[in-house]
């Protein structure tokens, strides 16, 4: 199985998962307008990921469910049980699909009929829905077409090939007549009906027609499909169905039998002096006038030497590679200083520390340029804002100005990526909590036009995206409040914290509820998801807000995701990683300026109180912690939910860069760890993940 | 390649896409008595089909390709 298609087949098992997750929670609370966007936003991605295969059953059914959820999301249509048993039903066919697939069957003629059925009674659910004139659904694709297509025109038949059919039907050999009229609108699917026709198999008997009478030349619209095509084929049923499941809503097949041929008045065999195409004669050309237009092609395509094309995966392999590079190459010197100490040779030190310098440079330099590879402008993702903006403010009826800048900043793909979907997120809040409505800003003295910028930059190896509004801001008092409420600070935090701080606190778990996205003056609209999302790829969000002024958020992102920056520790014995990003600083502390607080080792650094741990309490090994010959302890300080800690270790080690991989197998999963590396002299480094250490204890 | 127009012919050749439809439509329109010559025609795609059909004009030359000829004699020929 393609790699590709395997991928495909995890995420869409995943996203089905998230979807019907979803379906269920918004039985219960029905009008969540979060739940169904995140639902919306499934069923796309699901939609697109499956638009790059050739299952159309699949995109056929996606495609319907989104139609209708896109109407639920817009509140045109209340979630009701009904939607979500067929809404279940259609994501269980899908399920079903995937499985076919799976298993390398699928595509059966069966499958696409029951996606034409299941689609449609999804759409029939949002013709219920009243005021849904505005916007039409999918032109074409379903709505326009005559329910059932009129009779094969057998009584054109010439005679002589009906009696050859009437030998056929009574030797019970597969004849099926086949009608198909494709839609008005199938030119800008980039169908050519002509070309499903001609390449029909068993075509014994064809006619084309104007589905209705031509207009004068002058008022033809080339690009209104008006054609029909009457076929009568000697394929089996399944072929057919094959061969039409694109377009099953367009063709009506059905199984000649004698009674209709019969019933058929008699035609003048004259009626077509044209000798059609029998199956024997036009099996070798049509095969040729196939092959012609791709040698052509071949030929007339200029030579596009400037673009490679290349699978991400062999990138991937690249990049792994030059991992592997970087690690053999740490090698080195620990070869020179072997050199020295156990053999003696300082002059072959000496050489094998300078060959190290070169082949360091080298690799850095093949490490940046394979990265390089993988950068991709963000514009990719910007593009989308223009559009998304303009529909969401004319929805919520305000006048807004998008200014996108830096379109062209690269990032590593990945992160790109990964940036799509917070951004999207930002943006949409932006826009419904923060910028006014027209008359409210007239009332502020403010412009009529609310301004929302979008800007990307680099900066000193991140990706940084600011998004900022001249919106109402957020009101620290009114969050201060929220957050007491939900118990996510006590009463001295309400006090003390600042509003810088306590504006912040919208990215706190548990304040994305519905109850606060309608009482709620400012944000807070799933900011913990924002957070989360843009800190799996080791990124992170700042917000700050003025009322009445206005909100700016910035996101600060890696360049790639592929090496990490981690500290090497020593602890009962065993070394450590911890990634650097997580390490705001590394302190030596006295034993003796360690003072217990109920049972808990604190230690006062720069007037604040700092909490200790012990990583090997943390690792549940009950040791103390060694001090050096001064007595003091090594500490790393962490952030671990804008909370420092001290972690107490041994000893301190060198800063390296690794290529962290993720555990695998049994390992996998467990908590406290990132990952691990191979170091230089070969020697495995498991890398700590501070945060999940302390949190899961 | 694909469409060729001279004086008042069009020459169709190889497979013709769905792009040059609005040429030929307009080109058709400014030469209500052209010769249309498809022979080195093997595909054309149903919008150049249609503007065919619709002009309901004598073709030349039909296709040397059989398979096409056929299609085209049957739909071109339909009253």
């Amino acid at each position: 199985m393609m790699p590709i298609l395997q991928q495909f087949l995890s995420e869409a098992r995943e996203l089905l998962q998230s979807i019907t997750g979803k379906l269920l929670e918004l039985e219960k609370a029905p009008g969540d307008p979060e739940l169904i966007s995140h639902l919306f936003r499934s069923v796309h991605t699901l939609k697109g990921n499956s638009g790059l295969f050739d299952f159309p059953e699949i995109s056929r059914v996606l495609h319907a469910t989104e139609d209708l959820l896109s109407v639920v999301r817009e509140g045109r249509l209340a979630f009701s049980q009904e939607l979500a048993d067929r809404l279940l039903g259609a994501m269980d066919f899908v399920a079903l699909l995937l499985a076919e697939i799976q298993a390398g069957a699928g595509g059966g003629a069966a499958d696409a009929q029951t996606a034409v059925r299941l689609a449609g009674s999804l759409r029939e659910l949002i013709v219920i829905a009243p005021a849904m004139a505005d916007t039409p659904l999918e032109p074409g694709s379903s709505g326009d077409w005559p329910a059932a297509a009129s009779t094969l025109p057998l009584d054109a038949v010439p005679e002589v090939l009906r009696t050859a059919w009437r030998e056929a039907a009574r030797a019970a050999e597969p004849l099926h007549g086949i009608v198909y009229s494709p839609a008005s609108d199938c030119f800008f699917k980039g169908e050519d009906p002509f070309h499903q026709a001609r390449q029909t198999p068993g075509v014994v008997w064809h006619r084309v027609s104007a589905a209705r009478p031509w207009p004068p030349l002058a008022e033809l619209d080339p690009y209104q499909c008006a054609l029909r095509f009457d076929l009568v084929s000697t394929a089996p049923r399944s072929a057919l169905d094959e061969h039409f499941r694109y377009v099953p809503e367009q063709v009506a097949i059905v199984p000649l039998t004698l009674l209709l041929l019969d019933s058929a008045p008699a035609a003048g065999a004259t009626a077509h002096d044209v000798p059609h195409a029998q199956g024997g004669e036009d099996g070798p050309h049509a095969r040729g006038a196939e092959d012609a237009p791709h040698a052509r092609g071949a030929e007339d395509a200029p030579p596009d030497t400037a673009l490679l094309k290349v699978d991400q995966e062999k990138i991937d392999r690249l990049m792994s590679l030059i991992g592997e590079m970087v690690v053999a190459k740490n090698g080195l010197p620990f070869l020179a200083a072997r050199a020295e100490t156990v053999y003696g040779v300082r002059e072959l030190s000496r050489e094998i520390k300078a060959q190290y310098a070169v082949i360091n440079r080298i690799a850095g330099e093949m490490q940046d340029a394979i990265m390089q590879v993988r950068m991709m402008p963000v514009s990719g993702v910007f593009q989308r804002f223009p559009r998304l903006v303009r529909d969401i403010s004319r929805k919520l009826g305000k006048e807004v100005l998008l200014t996108l800048e830096g379109g062209h900043t690269e990032a590593d793909k990945n992160i790109i990526e990964a940036l799509a979907e917070p951004l999207v997120h930002l943006v949409r809040n932006s826009l419904d909590h923060g910028i006014e409505t027209p008359d409210v800003r007239r009332a502020a003295g403010k412009a009529v036009e609310g301004r929302l910028l979008i800007r990307a930059s680099q900066d000193s190896g991140r990706v940084i995206i600011d998004i900022s509004d001249d919106g109402k801001g957020i009101d620290p008092g009114v969050i201060k409040r929220k957050a007491y409420a939900k118990g996510i600070i006590d009463q001295t935090m309400l006090e003390r914290i600042s509003d810088q701080d306590a504006v912040n606190l919208v990215f706190a778990a548990g304040f994305s509820t519905a109850e606060t996205v309608s009482d709620l003056s400012g944000r807070g609209v799933g900011m913990d998801v924002v957070r989360n999302a843009v800190q799996r790829v080791n990124g992170s969000v700042t917000l700050t807000s003025e009322a009445g002024r206005g909100t700016q958020l910035r996101l600060s992102l890696p360049l790639s995701m592929t090496a990490t920056n981690v500290i090497v520790i020593e602890s009962n014995q065993q070394i450590f990683g911890v990634p650097m990003d997580m390490v705001l600083e590394t302190v030596r502390i006295p034993r003796s300026a360690i003072r217990s607080i109920k049972n808990r080792q604190t230690i006062l650094l720069r007037d604040r109180v700092l909490p200790l741990r012990s990583l090997n309490e943390l690792l549940e090994r009950h040791l103390p912690q060694v001090s050096n010959e001064l007595d003091e302890m090594a500490a790393l300080v962490v952030e671990i939910h804008g909370e420092s800690l001290g972690i107490v270790v041994d000893d301190f080690r060198e800063v390296v860069d690794i290529i962290l991989k993720p555990m695998g197998g049994i390992l996998d999963g467990v908590p406290g760890y990132c990952g691990s590396a191979l170091l230089g002299d070969g020697s495995v480094l498991m890398v700590l993940n501070p945060k999940e250490l302390v949190l899961w204890q | 390649m694909a469409m060729t127009y001279k004086r008042n012919a069009a020459v169709f050749a190889g497979t013709i896409g769905i792009e040059e439809a609005e040429a030929l439509l307009a080109w058709l329109h400014d030469h209500p008595k052209p010769k249309l010559d498809l022979a080195a025609c093997t595909h054309l795609h149903a919008a150049q089909l249609q503007v065919l059909m619709a002009a309901r004009l004598p073709i030349a030359k039909w296709p040397d390709d059989a398979g096409l000829r056929n299609w085209l004699k049957s739909a071109l020929s339909v009253p």
